[in-house]
Order: structure tokens, then sequence, then C-alpha cells
């Protein structure tokens, strides 16, 4: 809202407020002033910030009456004359308003005789100082009432009306206005118009229609003031893109018990610059104005709420001030009547005591030295999650922070079967309007600008990000209801497989190795989370629906917690297949991992109880198994164990070889196996036996040989 | 030539089946769709053929071409190529190897988020997290603003439904003061509370244009405080312990009247800090904040006239930026590895 100093003074006595002065207080008001810029001949322009529930501050009395009630000065209101009337004004036009819904309230009143023409100085001045261009003296008026009172309002040519009729309808669905601005607009059947006997003469609230300005040929002038539903007005201003001061104000809402006044100061004016006849009576139609505004304050509530004691006498005086009626009701009860201007804004008890608050200035209330502070136990939760953090990057992953959203094309390689992808319904993200289903895809970007940045060597670049994924189940068939969404919070881990130099082919050895180094990441977090005994368990997913997995390279992951019987799957991990790697753009072969978040901090804080380390020396021995291809090291791990060995700590893994000795589509897999007695130490013949029966059953369960 | 272009199909898909690896496979793509390949040989006899015959062949050679190619990404699809070698199955039972070449880092918004809640903290403020897909009703129902208020505007939102058709639109959430009302359903649901002390930290959305200081998509933190007998000064209070904690002991707060639908008396909230370290301390707008509106504690089914409260929240990456001189935005965003080194 532009505010000219000297137009905002004329409301003020003394008239004296300086460009600071007005500043500090419509601050301390609320009403912030953006920017102060010097005007010709000593003025200053203040543009004021008025938030959506002060429409009354959207006009110079408005921001006058703020200044008035900080400052202490008085708030003089302009006095309209009382111009002589003649002639019924239903001798010249007649007024139909059909949706008093639409248009609570509008009155037409009717000059004859005028002479339409340049504005005074005096006008000029006011408007050009807030940036407007003066039109004519009959315009310039409405321009001038609009920033003066908030009242905006319009002037028709009433002999441009056809039928000397106006009448407040819906528009017809195509019918066509030529507006103000010149751009012929087509209507909806939403469209709330003025019309006169044959068509619409302006947009209701928003803008005038040209085919009936009032312009120097024009003697006879309606003077429209009206108020209308807001949302109506906003609609309309919307689709057609027109923003004006009018329909600002409009959508704010204009009270209309404010018309009478400012339709009288604008009249006099009219008549006073134009030298119309003012005819006798006005033209009014709408709904009963609203009855007075009675809202109930306790001002032991303002203690309750502000924690300072204002004496009641001040409260009242500092509604007063802002032109609440206020009388003493009781003991304990304030009777505020409620003025038009503030009527959709101070309905209730709260809202009145933010008026004392803001008048009093919120510099009033206190700082505490000190506060009282319940303590609760840490929440687990979050402890959780900057140890997460911490094994992380100590595992040599950088945390990113992605964009949510996502192309469809990308959302597709991660959706999951069953669910569908959810998606913005927004022209600005039309490239990528889909909320992603995954985490890996932000991470998948990441590597791609990495790459192209080429801010490390290929098999370098290790990412993760805690964020949450999106989908949604297929759509019920009832259009009015929302698929159901499914929101979860992951763990994603996205890791370039190793490699050496800058090359990023990798071999079959490099690849086994990434999956390696992200199991033993997620082993590490599983730890970290539910303790060194737990158990991370991985089940292959051959024939993961994905496309993002690598079918032939993917599994679940599960996590054992100590004594649990069953693991719990906390999501997927694996190779991404070349589908992600291509639609991506991305050179080098990656590993991933999506855990579910709260499965992971679940455990946190680990339960794990220290016991005593072993008191004699164990007992190693290495077998090297030839084995089909096929054949997994989770199968030969879970048979080793599976046979129940007596004094068996551990069988370990060492490594796998391939090669001419050990022949095609074989391979040789290195397993150690750890004795242990509690009591004393072992000796070697002890465990050949134990040995032996892995050897044998190795041969009769996975058809191994023995190798070296 | 039709029969020609039928041979020519069922050999090609037949060949194709044999083709092991990523070597056989190129040989295929070179012999049947290369630039002397079959494919080509049998086109170029198109001339040959008579004029009425022409639209049949043609049409039959294009769905030969398609089928086979169609067929060959199918394939490189299953065998895998790119940088990937292809060799004998990987076994992704293979035990865990840990293994690091350097020390990662922590994000510098994470970094924020856990000072920031590390202070409130102290302060007795626990931490709530809410959905980022939400509905119009915790977003701006609950919170108190009406239909016809302007943030509902689809302009300045992120539906994932159209509002004009779903009874209850899911939308991005536009402010983490979503958690509050999640907050206070849960503990009048569940019986915990009020009081009520949280903090919120989390992404929200608004259509914005992206600039050096402006993203779509940022970090808020909302703070909400409900007890009985909470009033005004508590809430300067709590926000100017907090400013001195974590900006430093010079630090000093004002708040300005303003408006906010969920909160009344409401406020802006000013700073007086040194943003960036070493600098000149200024007023920064920093957030809002203000005395919890009565009609959002009622719709969470909380008595206002028991229960009092207040709730404030600002933004992450003005500080983030400021903090750690961050001159865009979208640096923040951009993970370029050598950036989150910096850092």
């Amino acid at each position: 809202m532009d505010i000219s100093l000297d137009w905002l003074n004329q409301y003020l006595s003394p008239a004296d407020a300086t460009a600071q002065e007005a500043d500090d207080l419509l601050t301390q008001a609320g009403l912030p002033i953006e920017s102060r810029t010097a005007l010709p001949g000593g003025d200053v322009l203040l543009d004021v910030e008025v938030t959506s529930n002060r429409p009354d501050c959207l006009s110079h009395i408005g921001c006058a009456r703020e200044v008035a009630a900080l400052s202490g000065r008085e708030l003089v209101y302009p006095e309209p004359s009382e111009p002589a009337r003649a002639g019924p004004v239903s001798d010249l036009l007649t007024l139909e308003n059909r949706d008093h819904a639409a248009c609570p309230l509008f009155t037409a009143h009717v000059l004859t005789g005028c002479k339409v023409g340049p504005s005074p100085s005096w006008l000029v001045e006011r408007l050009e100082a807030i940036g407007q261009r003066s039109i004519n003296n009959a315009v310039d008026i409405t321009n001038f009432i609009t920033m003066e009172l908030g009242n905006p309002c319009h002037v028709f040519d009433r002999n441009k009306l056809a039928g000397h009729k106006l009448v407040i309808r819906f528009a017809e669905e195509g019918e066509k206005l030529r507006t103000l601005d010149d751009k012929q607009r087509v209507l909806k059947e939403a469209d709330l118009v003025v019309a006169d006997a044959e068509r619409a003469q302006s947009l209701a609230g928003v803008m005038g229609g040209g085919d009936s300005e009032v312009d120097e040929s024009t003697t006879d002038v309606v003077f429209e003031m009206a108020t209308w539903d807001p949302v109506t007005v906003r609609t309309q201003a919307r689709r057609l893109a027109i923003n004006t001061d009018a329909g600002f104000r409009f959508q704010r809402g204009v009270d209309p018990r404010t018309i009478d006044f400012a339709a009288r100061r604008a009249i006099a004016l009219l008549v006073e610059l134009t030298g119309g006849q003012l005819a006798e009576g006005v033209l009014s139609e709408g709904a009963p104005l609203p009855g007075p505004q009675i809202v109930t304050m306790r001002p032991s509530r303002v203690e309750t709420i502000l924690g300072i004691e204002i004496p009641v006498g001040d409260m009242i005086s500092m509604l007063r001030a802002v032109e609440v009626g206020v009388e003493q009701a009781g003991e304990d009860e304030l009777r505020c009547e409620i003025p038009p201007h503030r009527a959709r804004d101070l309905t209730r008890e709260i809202d009145l005591i933010e008026e004392v608050a803001r008048i009093t200035g919120y510099d009033a209330i206190p700082i505490a030295e000190s506060m009282s502070v319940k303590i609760d136990a840490p929440q687990p939760e979050r402890r959780a999650r900057r140890e997460l953090v911490r094994v992380l990057t100590g595992l040599g992953f950088d945390e990113t922070v992605t964009f949510s959203f996502t192309s469809p094309r990308h959302a597709e390689l991660f959706v999951a079967p069953g669910l569908e992808a959810a998606a913005v319904d927004d022209a600005r993200r039309a490239d990528e309007p889909t909320l992603r289903p995954s985490g890996l895809l932000g991470l998948l970007g990441c590597r791609r600008a990495n790459q192209s940045a080429r801010s490390a060597a290929p098999g370098m670049v290790r990412l993760f990000e805690v964020t949450s994924t999106f989908a949604q189940h297929p759509a019920a068939g009832d259009e009015t209801v929302p698929p159901e969404s499914v929101e979860r919070r992951n763990v994603c881990l996205l890791m370039d497989a190793p490699g050496s130099g800058e090359t990023t082919r990798r071999s079959h050895d490099d690849l086994q190795q990434g999956l390696r180094v992200m199991r033993g990441a997620i082993d590490t977090v599983v730890r970290a989370m539910h303790g060194s005994e737990a158990e991370v368990t991985v089940e292959p997913h051959a024939g993961c629906p994905i496309p993002a997995w690598d079918a032939n390279a993917t599994a679940w992951v599960g996590v054992r917690g100590p004594g649990a019987s069953k693991a719990v799957t906390i999501g997927l991990f694996g190779l991404l297949s070349d589908a992600a790697l291509k639609a991506f753009d991305i050179d080098t072969p990656v590993v991933a991992a999506e855990l579910g978040l709260d499965s992971l901090v679940a455990g946190y804080p680990p339960r794990s109880l220290a016991h005593a380390l072993p008191q004699f020396p164990h007992i190693e021995r290495d077998l090297s198994l030839v084995l089909d291809e096929s054949v997994r090291w989770s199968t030969v791990s879970a048979m080793v164990n599976g046979l129940g060995l007596d004094r068996l700590e551990s069988c370990g893994f060492v490594g796998t070889f391939r090669g001419k000795q050990v022949g095609p589509g074989k391979k040789s897999v290195t397993l150690r196996l750890r004795f242990r007695d509690p009591d004393r130490t072992l000796r070697h013949e002890e465990v050949d036996p134990q040995v032996e029966s892995v050897v044998l059953q190795s041969k009769q369960a996975l058809g191994a040989e023995l190798r070296g | 030539m039709l029969d020609d272009l039928n041979q020519l199909e069922s050999e090609g898909l037949a060949a194709l089946d044999t083709a092991a690896d990523a070597g056989a496979l190129e040989a295929w793509r070179i012999t049947y769709l290369g630039s002397k390949g079959r494919l080509k040989g049998a086109m170029s006899g198109m001339k040959d053929v008579p004029k009425e015959q022409k639209g049949a062949v043609g049409k039959r050679a294009n769905e030969v071409k398609a089928a086979l190619e169609l067929a060959f990404e199918a394939k490189k699809a299953a065998i895998g190529t790119g940088g990937r070698a292809s060799g004998p199955a990987l076994d992704i039972t293979e035990p865990g190897l840990v293994e690091s070449r350097h020390v990662g880092r922590s994000h510098i918004i994470t970094r924020v988020i856990d000072e920031l809640t590390e202070v409130f903290g102290r302060m007795g403020f626990a931490v709530a997290e809410g959905p980022e897909l939400e509905d119009d009703e915790h977003n701006f129902i609950k919170l108190n603003i009406p239909p016809e208020h302007p943030a509902r505007d689809p302009i300045d939102n992120f539906y994932v439904d159209d509002p004009e058709k779903v009874t209850t639109p899911r939308m991005l959430r536009s402010q983490t003061s979503t958690v509050q009302i999640r907050t206070m359903e849960d503990a009048v649901a569940k019986g915990w509370g009020p009081p009520i002390k949280i903090v919120s930290p989390g992404r929200v959305y608004r259509p914005d244009t992206v600039d050096a200081t402006h993203s779509f998509m940022f970090h808020q933190i909302e703070g909400l405080y409900i007890d009985r007998g909470v009033t005004m000064i508590d809430l300067k209070t709590t926000l100017f312990q907090f400013a001195r904690a974590y900006f430093g002991p010079d630090a000093d707060i004002r708040l300005r009247p303003s408006f906010f639908p969920f909160t009344e008396p409401s406020a802006e909230l000013d700073m007086m800090i040194a943003l960036k370290p070493g600098a000149e301390p200024a007023w920064i707008e920093l957030g809002g904040c203000g005395m919890v509106d009565p009609a959002v504690l009622e719709v969470c089914g909380i008595d206002p006239e028991v229960w009092t409260g207040f709730a404030f929240g600002f933004g992450i990456e003005r500080i983030a930026m400021g903090r750690y001189g961050i001159p865009d935005i979208r640096m923040l965003f951009e993970n370029d590895v050598r950036f989150l080194a910096q850092l």
C-alpha cells in the first residue's frame, strides 16, 4: 500500500508526523514499511506492507488511524458537504441486484449536467504522489476515494447504459465485455457483472467496462459504490488475471456499513468538481445491513495471554483509540462494539487481546532471566539419527540433501509392485512432478552431477541421504476420495563399485567387492543401531521386479535382533541395473541400499552387555571348497553352522577364487573354521573330526571338492 | 520379398537367443542391425518390389526391424553391459567388508538442524516429525486458515489432488506447522499431553521461482509449547534464550505485530545477530511466532480456557547460508562432493 506522508497527515491532528515517526509507529502497529522514497515538494512515499487481515489499512485513513492510536494524536475524518439534490433518482436509473450473497450491497447515485474534465491540482498531486495518473475529475475521484477510505467505487456514463438500467447478475457463458484496459474478455457463468439492460458493463468488483466509460463527453454520471463477496471477486480476478486496487480490496472484504459515508464523501466531491446536479435519493439494493457486532473481553484474560498486568482503564482507552466502542459490563467484562471497518478481523476475545498487546507494544512484554525446564529422557530416535550419520560418514559416505521431485520416467524405475507414484498437479513442475518413490533417485542425480563436474574419480563417490519417499495405492474409484498415500523415511546409500584410477569399467571381482563393501556398511549401521549381537540377514531377491535393481544381484536385507527367532525385513541392497545407470547417464556401476529408517532406529539404544573375553587360544582351520558357481556363500555358511559342531566358534569367509585350476562354471570358496574351548587350550587332534565332517557334508550336500 | 523378411526375423531372433555375452550380442547387432547388416540388405531390395506391393512390404519391413530392435534391447538388458563386465553370477550373500578411503561429511542442513534441536532440547523441547505429503486439513483447515485465505491459493502450493474435486486434497506441506496439529491430536488421542513442548524441523514445499535465495523446497523448524499458564513472556524468554545460546551472548530479539491465522497475538521475529561469524550484528527477520490461537487448540481437542501456548517457526537455510557463508541456496542441494567437503 503506497502512502503519501502529506496525505496521511491530513487526517491527523496535530498534522506533524514525520516519515521516521510514521515508519516507527506503523511498524509497531504491525504494518512494516518496505521502502521510503522522497517525493518532490518534501512529501515522502511509504510502501506499507499490509497483512491480509487488515484491509482497513489499505487506505490513508486506515493508516492514519493506527498512527493516531499509537501516538495519541486525534484522527480527523473528512467532512463531506451536503449538496443540493433535485429530481428523483428513480427517474434517471433503475437498479436490480439479483444476487445478495454475491453482492451484499449496491448503491447508485446519479448526477446530471456534469462537466467532465481535468482535475484540480490538489487531486492530481494526491494521485501522482502515490504513482497514479490523473484521467479526469470524475474518474480521479473514484481512485481518490479508494485510496482515502478503502472503498473502491466506479462511475458509468449514464447515457451509454442501455435502458438506463443497472443489473447485478452472473454472466452468461461466453458473454463478452471490453474492460477499461481495452481487452475483450469472454466471461463464464461464475463471473459476476454489472450490466445494463442488454449486456455486461463492468466486471463486478474488479474492473469497469470500456463501453460505458466516463470521458469528457459525459454529462450524466452514475456513481456506483458497492461491496462484493470476496471469493466471487477473487475467482474472477484470478481467472481473468486482472489485478486492480479494487479487486485487491474487495477480496479482503469491504463492510457494507462503510458504504454510506464513503459514498457521501465521493458524491460531495463529484458535485464540487464536475458542477453536476445530484438527483434526489439513492438506489440501493442488497441484503440487510449487519447489526452491531459485540464481542466480550475479560480483562483478566489479557494477563493470562500476555503475562503482564495492564490497568483496565488503559485497555479501554487503547480499544477506543482504534474506534472499538467499549463499556465496562461487569467486574471482569468489557462489552466491545466492533467498528465496521474491522468487522472481519475482530470477532473474538483473542482478537481484542491482540489489539491491546499491539497498542501496548510487544516491547513492553519483559524477558525473564531464566526459565524452568522439566527434564525428560533423551529421545532414542534423535540419538540414533545422530549416531547413524556418524557411522555413515565414518564409512566414507557424504551426506546429501536432494529434492523430493523426480520425473515420471525416473520414478518408474523404483515404483514397488502394487503401488503407483504420486505426483503434484502443477504446471510449474512439468518435467519433474513426481514425488520420488525412492531416495536413491536423488543420489543417482547427485552421482550424475558429480560425474559431470568431474569432482571425484570413478570409484570414489559414496553418498547417503535420510529422506522421505512417496507412493500411493491405486485409486479406489471414488473421485472425491484421494488415493491412500504411502510415505516412508528411508536411509539410502549409493556407492561406486570400487576400481582403480580413472577407468569406469568394473570387473566381476570389482562388482563383488562393491557388494561386500556395501554389505559391510549395512552390517556396521545395523550393529550401531541394534547392537553387536544383531544379525544382518540377506535373502537374494531373484527376479526383483523393480527395474532399478539388478534382478540377479539384489537381496532383501533383514535384521534378527538378539534373541529374536525371525529376521525383520528392513530394505533392499544390491547392484543397480543398467537401466538405472542409463537413465541417469552414469558411467560407473554403483551398488546401493535403501533401508527403512524406523526399523533401523527401533533398536536404539542397543542393549548389548559386556562378556568376559576368552582366556584360552583358538584353533583355526582353512578349507577351500570347489563349488558350482550357483552355490552361494549363505548356503555354505548355513550348512556348516547347521552341523552343530562341538566348540565351533565361527565359520568365516576368506575369499573366492576362480581360474583354470578350478575349472569352468566352478569357484573355489575358502572358509575359516575357528574352534575354542572356554575352559582350556584345545589340541589340534580335537578339532580334526569336526573339520572332517565339514568336508564330508560339503561333498554330500553341496557336491564340493576339497582343493589343495 | 515378404518371405525373405519373415525368414530374416525368425533367424535373427533364434540367433539372438544363443548370444550369451556382450561380445556375442555386439556381433549379432552388427550382423543383423548394422549399417551393412542383413536388415539393411533386405531394405535395399525394396526398389525391385512392384509398386502395388510396396505398401505391404514396407510395412512388414518396419515390423521386422522393430521386432529385432526390441528383442536386442531386451537381451542387452538381460545380459548387462555398460561399464559392467559380464561373467559368472555375483554372490550377493558374501559377507561384508568394512572399507573406507575417506571420512564423509554430514550435510550442512543436517548439522544446523542438529545444532538447533540440541539448543532447544536443553530448553526441554522434544523433537516431533510429521509427513511431508500432507492434506489441506492439517496444512490449512485445522490451522485456522479459512478457504478464502490467500495462502490456500493453488498458485502458492503444491497440490497432489485437485482441490476442486477431492474433499480432503493431499498436498506437500507448505509449512512445518502441520506437525503442531498432528502432535496435539496425538497427545489428546493417546493422553500424553498437554503439556506439549516440541520442535519440529523438516522439509517444506512452495512453488517459488528458484534463485539465489529461493527454492521450491526448503527447511523450517517449528516450536510449540502448550501448558498451564504459558504467556507471551515465556515466548519472548524462550526465543531470547535461544538467540543467546545459539548466536552468542550479545544476541537480542524483537517482536513486531503481524498476522498468522494460527497464532494470536502474532509477531514477526527479528534477531540482532551476526549471522556470518565476525560480521557486524544487525536486525534480521528470522521468522514468525505468537500465542497459539484458541481456535487451533479447540479443533485439536484442547481447552483454551485451561491451556495456553506459543508457537514459532523460522527457516533453516537462512541460518545455514549465513553461518557458512553460502552465497546461493542451490549449492545446498547440488551436493557436489567438493562443496560438501569444504564445510
